[in-house]
């Protein structure tokens, strides 16, 4: 099967001891030193004017998990017999689901068409080397603690309830979707478009359009923080490397980026993308806040072009979620309203 | 920018306006008032073509061969134009489905598919799903594009319209699109009945 080709390929590439890009071009001193049985690394294409071409419509769906299971410690990658066996299970596993959720609101039918393919690695996460996030400094595990009292007071036996608007995520109120963007449940489909002097990516989630400017300018001030940050770029080699500040506080790590829920107001994220062939954007993005972690962590995240649910810009929906969501805080809150009742009913 | 100054209204339709603009700021405390009555904008709700364009905020235009791009300040809104070919809508949406071309040195964008839900402005100036929308940007000095739209709804109006106004160009040095992420202002408005204490 064409992809599962794919999937190896993707292993082979990054089997190398260190990442693709910091390998050194092939070239006159690579020559010198005899015939060698490896091909000449992939050259990228160019833009027009000359900037290495990343434009292309992507899903950056997958199916490795962003943590490494405590079952796969100490193993870096998935052999292809492996690989094979877990795309059988969660193929399995989604066919149960959609023969017995049917009446769930949202049954893995949705999922089904945008759910990628494993890696070839056992997590996203590559550094820390156990493939888990860092520690959490005291400062992070105080906040865990106090988001998980808060939690509590918003669980009623298996009811989670929803008091007001706030309670849900900034996402299921349709704020926005934290950045950046790891594997989420669907839609996971973005294009990049280049210009001269910028780099353009598209979500098709929360419709979301980063602009990125490589001219060198400075950051916005400080003070000017913003839900999807602000992010500067510039090219080294064929690798386009985008510094990522400026978030808001009110942004929480929750929804899409499964980083623990954590407010967003001291994120760093240093990204790195790279056409590796013709069908895949390698990214690498290094995640930091030292008032949370106790070092920086980095993921490693293919961005595919070749995934028969976005061939192309016309494959990206628009993404209308809060004019779809009245329905879903009325009954929410209401809900909530009732559970409280017969809780305070019982008593 | 009316050209002509009035808008054609059919007569139930012209009638249906004033009732618009009577109830534009409804609170909706049923899902029936949330679908049928107030202006969607003060819900942050998509603004639709061409109201994205004279909304207040910037928008950015980044152009490429295949395609433009429109990224409207306000609620983040954006548009994809297709111009190298002509792909179908699959579905109705709050910002349709653009496609264009070149005439010359204008750009001219076809926009169907637009849903029933947004208003041109405040007023309750409306259309319904039959809404076609051809718009013109034409470069008109190196710091001013001239915008026109001509509106066309043969449910609403009794032939089509147009609008025409200019558009200036953001001339701050590192100019750069900001977010308006209008959705928290508005889940008060929208919610509030909702909850025992609304507020914070």
């Amino acid at each position: 099967m064409r992809y599962r080709l794919l999937a190896t390929m993707i292993a082979l590439a990054i089997g190398a001891s260190q990442p693709l890009w910091a390998q050194k071009p092939a070239g006159p001193q690579a020559a010198a030193e005899g015939p060698q049985k490896t091909t000449a690394p992939y050259a990228a294409p160019r833009t027009a004017w000359g900037d290495p071409d990343l434009e292309g419509v992507y899903t950056f769906a997958t199916l490795t998990p962003f943590q490494r299971p405590a079952a796969l410690a100490g193993k870096d990658r998935l052999s292809e017999a492996e690989e094979k066996a877990l795309e059988e299970q969660l193929k399995k596993k989604q066919e149960e689901n959609i023969a017995t959720n049917e009446h769930f609101s949202y049954n893995a039918l949705w999922f089904a068409s945008d759910q990628g393919r494993p890696t070839g690695r056992t997590s996203i996460i590559v550094d820390p080397e156990d493939g888990r996030l860092p520690p959490l400094t005291e400062y992070g595990k105080k906040l865990r603690e106090q988001m998980q009292a808060h939690a509590a007071t918003k669980r009623i036996g298996k009811d989670v309830v929803v008091d007001t608007w706030e309670d849900l995520s900034t996402y299921n109120q349709c704020i926005g979707r934290a950045m950046p963007r790891v594997t989420q449940e669907y839609n996971q489909g973005a294009e990049i478009l280049q210009t001269p002097g910028y780099v353009t990516i598209f979500y098709e989630s929360m419709h979301d359009v980063r602009v990125i400017p490589l001219d060198g300018r400075p950051h916005l001030d400080s003070n000017i923080r913003q839900w999807n940050g602000d992010s500067r770029g510039h090219w080294e080699g064929d690798t386009l490397v985008v510094d990522w500040t400026n978030f808001t506080d009110k942004e929480k790590s929750d929804g899409s980026a499964p980083f623990g829920g954590f407010p967003q107001g001291n994120l760093h994220v240093t990204e790195r993308f790279r056409r590796v062939n013709t069908n895949t954007l390698l990214t690498l993005v290094t995640v930091e806040d030292p008032t949370i972690w106790t070092r920086p962590f980095t993921y490693e995240l293919p961005w595919r072009a070749d995934d028969p649910t976005y061939r192309g810009p016309d494959d990206l929906f628009e993404y209308a979620c809060h004019e779809g969501n009245y329905r879903m805080m009325e009954d929410d809150i209401t809900a909530a309203k009732a559970v409280r009742a017969a809780q305070s009913g019982k008593k | 920018m009316v050209e002509g100054g009035k808008i054609p209204y059919q007569d139930w339709a012209a009638a249906k306006k004033k009732e618009n603009f009577e109830k534009r700021l409804t609170r909706p405390v049923t899902r029936e008032l949330n679908d049928t009555t107030g202006d969607p904008e003060a819900k942050c709700y998509l603004p639709g073509v061409p109201r994205a364009t004279y909304i207040g905020l910037p928008f950015l235009i980044i152009e490429t061969a295949k395609q433009v791009l429109l990224s409207y300040e306000f609620a983040s809104a954006t548009r994809i134009v297709y111009m190298d070919r002509k792909p179908k809508p699959p579905a109705d949406s709050w910002m349709g489905w653009s496609v264009g071309s070149w005439d010359g040195d204008t750009l001219v964008i076809d926009v169907t598919a637009q849903n029933d839900k947004t208003w041109f402005d405040r007023a309750g100036n409306f259309h319904s799903d039959a809404l076609h929308v051809i718009e013109r940007y034409t470069l008109w000095t190196p710091y001013h594009l001239m915008y026109e739209a001509t509106i066309e709804d043969p449910k609403v109006f009794t032939r089509p319209w147009k609008i025409r106004m200019p558009l200036y160009r953001r001339m701050e040095a590192n100019i750069q699109p900001l977010e308006f992420k209008c959705v928290e202002f508005a889940e008060e408005f929208m919610y509030g009945h909702l909850v025992e204490k609304p507020g914070r």
